[in-house]
Order: structure tokens, then sequence, then C-alpha cells
């Protein structure tokens, strides 16, 4: 017997507003600090201005460790997916329910929505008019298409860790929390810079969202690079573990 | 064996049990039996709890040390 739907998605609303407000939060303060400084390259929008790589480190880390608080704290009640990807990747490899899939989808994008509005009501308007609250988009240099390839590449070894980490039953247990945010901070810091590092469509949806009704741009042109590549990402990345761990 | 809380008692009995803490010998009378929820998987799934609880054997005394009664 497992806890019922509804505390489910509550629990996957909880954990998704943790990572938006904590992850994404930490994207829009570190614009915030960067104000006025001058970008030593072009391809500095703000973001390492202050720290070069560390910044982005830091990012990823605030990120991470939200991750892996929100997977040790509701991983048992709901599965701790807070990412639809996550939740694609275990329904396209039949280990999560197709009845529960629209519920947890719906739960991940409202919590971002939440975080993301709490966020900007709390520090004000410069979060959303310098830190846009966190929003991902690709940064100079980066088509589209680069974009999409880099964030299913992300999206590829987070879903990699979450197989080998926590479904196989080998796994050691206890680690998948610590594995998987710690996975999460170093995608970050590497792609965080070129696609923005989403990595999960409802971590893009909620500063969109909060942007385009805010008053802060309208990003959503860029929408579809995070759905399509953390989607293709995790799906692959999920298929793939099964084919290698298969007799 | 015979139970350790009627030999206490200057008694003697068949012990039907043993204690899973403390390994004490225990007839009907002292034995205490206390059914333990079992909860199976975990992140990135619900866990779920199996149908039947676990029972475990425990002398009075363990069950007092254990769960305050």
């Amino acid at each position: 017997m497992t806890v019922s739907l509804g505390k489910r998605s509550i629990a996957e609303a909880v954990g998704t507003f943790i990572l938006v407000f904590f992850g994404a939060g930490a994207a829009a303060v570190t614009l915030m600090l960067a104000a006025g400084t001058t970008p030593a390259t072009p391809f500095n929008v703000g973001i390492g201005a202050l720290g070069g790589l560390g910044d982005w480190l830091a990012i990823g880390l605030a990120f991470g460790i939200a991750i892996a608080g929100s997977i040790y704290a509701l991983g048992r009640i709901s599965g701790c997916h807070i990412n639809p990807a996550v939740t694609l990747g275990l329904f396209a490899t039949g280990r999560f329910p197709g009845r529960d899939v629209i519920p947890y989808l719906v739960a991940q994008f409202v919590g971002a929505a939440a975080a993301s509005l709490l966020f900007a009501w709390a520090v004000g308007p410069d979060a959303v008019a310098i830190g846009g609250l966190g929003a991902t988009a690709p940064f100079p240099g980066i088509g589209y298409l680069q974009a999409i390839v880099i964030e299913a590449i992300g999206t590829f070894l987070l879903m990699l860790v979450i197989m080998g980490a926590a479904v196989d039953e080998r796994a050691t247990p206890g680690f998948a929390g610590l594995a998987v945010g710690l996975t999460v901070a170093g995608i970050i810091t590497t792609t965080g810079n070129l696609s923005g590092a989403s990595l999960n469509p409802a971590r893009t949806f909620g500063p969109y969202l909060g942007d385009w009704l805010l008053g802060g741009q309208n990003l959503w042109g860029l929408f579809p690079i995070y759905i399509i590549g953390p989607i293709i990402g995790a799906v692959l990345a999920a298929f793939l573990y099964d084919y290698l761990s298969g007799d | 064996m015979k139970c350790c809380y009627c030999a206490l008692e200057g008694r003697e009995s068949e012990a039907v049990a043993i204690c899973i803490v403390c390994g004490m010998g225990l007839c009907m009378e002292h034995v205490v039996r206390k059914d333990v929820d079992v909860w199976e998987g975990g992140y990135p799934f619900p866990s779920k709890r199996v149908k039947a609880p676990l029972p475990r054997i425990l002398c009075p005394e363990c069950y007092a040390a254990l769960y305050g009664k």
C-alpha cells in the first residue's frame, strides 16, 4: 500500500518548489550580485563575472544540495522525481504507472511556478528585472539545436545516475540523494554557461512564467529546448541502462 | 528450553518462543508479539507497505525498553 496519489502529488510540488526556489534562486541572486560589473568576455552575461566557473559551481551546489535534501525528505513518499523528464523516463521503461504521470507533471509545474512567483515577491522587482528569476537560456554562440543537444547530454547523465544509484536493486542503499545532487551540481558547473543547464522542463517553466507575468523577458520561444532535450536525454539513458544491465 | 520469567517466579514452564533482542526463552504467558510494518521501495519510487506485517517476538522487559510501555 502506498501513500495516496494526492499526497504524492503534493510531495512532488513541494520538492520542485524547493528545487526552483533555491536553485534558480541562486542563479538570480548571482546575477543581482554581478549587476554593474563589466564582463570579461562576451561569453559572460553576468554569472561568472565574480568567480568564473566558481559562480556556476556555487549555483550547481545550490541545486545539488536542494535536490539531495528533497530526495532524503520526500523520496519515500512520492519518489521525489521533481523533474518531468525523470517521470517520463521511468514511465517509458515501464517502471512508473501511466495513470500517475499527468498528476505528477502537473504537480511539478505548479510547484515550480509557485517557487518563482514567491521568490519574486520575497526578493523584489530586481529578482525579475536583473535576476530574471534564474531563467535558463542558451548563452552567446550556442544555437537552438546545440542547446537541445547539450540539455539532452546533461539529462542523460542525470538519468543514468538515477538508474545506477537508485533504480538498480544492486545499488548501495542510502547514497542516491547525494549522488544525484552532486551529479546535478557537476552538470550545471560545466553546461550552465552553455545551454543554461536546466535538465528539467519544470525548472525552466517556473522562471519563464514568473518573468512573463511580472513584466520580465518573454522567453517562451526557448521553452522547447528545455522540453525536448531533457526528455530525450532521460528516456535514452533509461533504455540504455536497461540494455547494459540486462542479461 | 524453559521460560526464564517463570523460572524467576519459582515455576517451571516450557518456552515457546525466544526474545529477538535478549534471547530469553518465553512461555505463552510471557511472550509479547509486536507486529512491525515492512516497507519496500523508495527513491525514485514511492515506498510501499507490504501487506503482512513482520511478527516480532519480545520479552516484556525488551518490549518496555523499546516501546516504553
